[in-house]
């Protein structure tokens, strides 16, 4: 598991209002619950208030699942 | 009324403003909400209950809140996502209670706005609250 994975966890869990919660690089809107439009509106906003990073909009648009946001979260953790 | 665009906004933005508590309030909130509890009506309930008269509905100071997002911060173009409010203290008729918000985090990718807000009432915290707001802006 990588270490962003890891400093996920309590955001989705806190964000999604489930504490048993396990997301996965494969998790997405699809497969979790109560992930809906305004929940993902607070993950990424929750996301960079946490890290101190910053996305646009194209850039989500392109992710698919979680491991798409950590690949995205290491290149700006990366080039901070 | 404010009208803050995207632009116009910054973290640490902040806006406050000042309200007495009042009888009628009162009245309004428990004809608008049905809650009649005797903690809010009776004044022999709440003093056996430990406190110094009837207590002021949360919710009814917390509706300052919806005061401080679509009058102030942003103002005009807000549409309120969410808010989670912790209660501190109990807040009486005739209290006078400042209402403050500041911006805490700004969103571009979805013009969320977060707002760190508090209402105080001039010795101790009523309630703080964290606001989520959007910007509907035309």
């Amino acid at each position: 598991m990588s270490d962003i994975l890891a400093e996920l966890q309590p955001i989705f869990r806190d964000v999604l209002d489930d504490p048993a919660l396990q997301i996965t690089r494969e998790s997405s809107a699809a497969t979790v619950a109560n992930w809906d439009s305004l929940a993902h509106i607070n993950l990424v906003s929750a996301i960079e208030q946490e890290f101190h990073i910053r996305f646009s909009l194209g850039e989500l648009a392109e992710l698919k699942n979680v491991g798409d946001m950590i690949d995205l979260m290491e290149q700006k953790l990366a080039a901070k | 009324m404010n009208a803050y665009r995207w632009s116009e906004l910054h973290t640490g933005l902040a806006h406050s403003f000042s309200v007495q508590l009042t009888p009628v309030m009162m009245q309004d909130f428990l004809h608008l909400s049905g809650d009649t509890n005797p903690l809010h009506l009776d004044a022999t309930f709440a003093k056996e209950a430990g406190f110094p008269d009837v207590v002021v509905y949360g919710m009814l100071t917390s509706a300052l809140y919806s005061r401080m997002v679509g009058v102030y911060l942003p103002g005009r173009f807000c549409l309120l996502h969410g808010i989670q409010i912790d209660f501190s203290n109990p807040a009486y008729v005739g209290d006078w209670l400042t209402v403050k918000g500041e911006i805490a985090h700004l969103n571009d990718a979805f013009r969320r706005i977060e707002i760190k807000a508090s209402i105080e009432n001039g010795t101790q915290v009523i309630s703080k609250a964290k606001i989520r707001v959007g910007l509907n802006e035309r």
